[in-house]
């Protein structure tokens, strides 16, 4: 098999385990960093680029007083739940663009308890929108999945389904953080947050670090027998029509979605389609969201998710297993760390050794998915091409 | 905006007339888009030729759900009893604002504009925008 001289490899992965987390933001960081590194068989001094993402106060690039002063170019980015696509993009172009071999991305976030709480001015509304009550993330999410159940004509036990599904995948995976079963009516007879959303059916911000090694053409099999190529990576932003969060008026007509645009980008940049992928990472804020990305994406038609629920076709053995980690339902949500989470757990998947469950039958393709505020989407396209 | 005396508001921008009241939104001049509140321009097509207008006062609920706990400040409220927000399709734009009176609710269910009371301030009411079921 050739190897393209700028084609782009993941090499070492590693995360940490998600929950609460007492020490100090940098210390995740560098766990994951190292552990990534003893993957791959490196040590920071063999790195020539790095890029990490954080959403909290502390800076990324001061990583390198714990990891080593070898004064390379470390770049920090901040870009909502889209930070850890934005961090992979960053590397994958400062290799080819810096002419470099190695690179390593982390992303990390230790969030205190509780829903994010945020301030009507910094997405440029009046105080009137808080003081209200409307400046809440859970009336958001049920509000969209309320009317996409009703206009696709999907049940609200649909939503029991994805949550089930998430935490049965969760117990048996060492890193996630809520392993604890959760039957399909257990999610239905919680608590009501927000109809038709539940208690079982929300994820919450918490801590963990993801950290990945980069390696640039042939120098990939050097450092790992089956490296994983990054096929594509896709970033886009809202176009009219799209229905975000804290929104006080939506246009009438056709909806948009940056979920739509970016999984298509991903996808036509890989020169693949929804139905070559094998394993699947969505963006599951709450178990309405992954419905509603599983028709975005175009992996499913939009409609047809709550069969395929029903047939168990998201399951370890199913056509498409889907958030094998347990997804965030059951990881939570370090912003900085969630979507490297996902690129993580499909390079574990593809290289036949996840961590919990392991789908069947070798997958070669897989897919990854985030969406989030203030209405942007990232997807990315990983292929297995095999030892070499 | 002309407010009468002793009718408090969350914001007096978001009204072209408090009694009776209604809502002013801004219409691009290049694009016809509509949003609320008013804007100085246009988010759609990014024109700067922006013109208030009052908005219609009824429509359909587009979507829904009730709020059964109680957010975090900046959220102001007397008492904290569940409530229902929804997006109310108007017409030219989809408005999200409460929807008083119950809190169970369908999809499609015609509502109008009314005042709702948001807090209590120095023990006069202050009043917000919301809709009703049209019965
Ligand atoms: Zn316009």
């Amino acid at each position: 098999m050739s190897v393209n001289a700028n084609d782009i490899f993941i090499v070492g992965a590693a995360r940490t385990e998600f929950g609460r987390f007492d020490g100090e933001d940098n210390e995740l960081a560098e766990t994951a960093v190292r552990g990534a590194l003893a993957d791959c068989g490196l040590v920071w001094s063999d790195i020539e680029f790095a890029v990490g993402g954080t959403n909290g106060e502390t800076k990324p690039d001061n990583l390198v007083s714990r990891l080593g002063l070898t004064g390379l170019p470390f770049v920090t980015v901040k870009n909502g739940c889209a930070t850890g696509a934005v961090a992979l993009m960053t590397a994958r172009n400062g290799l080819i663009a810096e002419d470099l071999n190695v690179a390593c991305v982390v992303g990390y976030d230790n969030h205190a308890r509780g829903a994010f709480n945020v301030s009507p001015a910094r997405y440029g509304l009046g105080d009137w929108y808080g003081a209200t009550g409307m400046m809440v993330t859970t009336s958001y999410f049920a509000l969209k999945i309320a009317r996409y159940l009703h206009e696709h004509g999907i049940s609200q036990r649909t939503l029991g389904y994805a949550s089930a599904k998430a935490f049965d995948y969760a117990q048996e995976h060492p890193y996630a953080w809520r392993r604890k079963p959760v039957s399909v009516d257990e999610a239905m007879d919680a608590d009501m947050i927000n109809d038709p959303l539940t208690r079982f059916m929300f994820c919450a911000p918490d801590a963990g670090a993801v950290s990945l090694v980069l390696a640039r053409g042939s120098k990939a099999y050097d450092l790992c027998e089956t490296p994983i190529r990054l096929a594509s990576v896709a970033l886009r932003g809202r176009r009219p029509g799209s229905f975000e969060v804290f929104s006080p008026w939506l246009s009438p007509g056709d909806r948009t979605s940056p979920s739509i645009d970016a999984a298509k980008a991903a996808f036509d940049l890989a020169g693949m389609t929804p139905a070559d992928v094998q394993v699947a990472q969505l963006q599951d804020t709450d178990s309405g969201a992954e419905v509603i990305h599983l028709g975005e994406t175009g992996l499913l038609a939009h409609g047809e998710q709550e069969a395929a629920y029903r047939n168990g076709e998201f399951e370890i053995d199913g056509r498409l297993p889907l958030n094998t980690d347990g997804g965030l339902l059951a990881n939570g949500e370090p912003v900085g760390a969630s979507g490297l989470r996902q690129v993580h757990e499909i390079v574990r998947q593809l290289q036949g050794r996840a961590d919990g469950k392991q789908v069947p039958g070798a997958p070669r393709i897989g897919f990854t998915h985030v969406y989030g505020a203030p209405g942007i989407s990232a997807c990315t396209v990983l292929i297995s091409e095999g030892a070499q | 905006m002309n407010i009468p005396v002793g009718i408090e508001v969350v914001d007096s921008t978001l009204f072209s007339s408090v009694d009776p009241v209604v809502l002013a939104g801004s219409m691009c001049e290049a694009c016809g888009a509509h949003v609320f509140p008013a804007m100085d321009s246009c988010p759609t097509c990014s024109s700067l030729d922006v013109t208030k207008v009052s908005l219609p006062t009824e429509g359909t609920v587009w979507s829904w759900t009730t709020q059964h706990f109680a957010p975090k400040p900046p959220f102001r409220t007397d008492e904290f009893a569940p409530f229902s927000i929804g997006y109310v399709d108007l017409g030219p734009v989809i408005v999200e604002g409460w929807l008083v009176g119950k809190t169970e609710w369908t999809i499609g269910e015609q509502v109008s504009l009314v005042l709702a009371k948001a807090w209590t301030h120095e023990g006069a009411p202050v009043f917000t925008f919301g809709f009703e079921a049209v019965t």
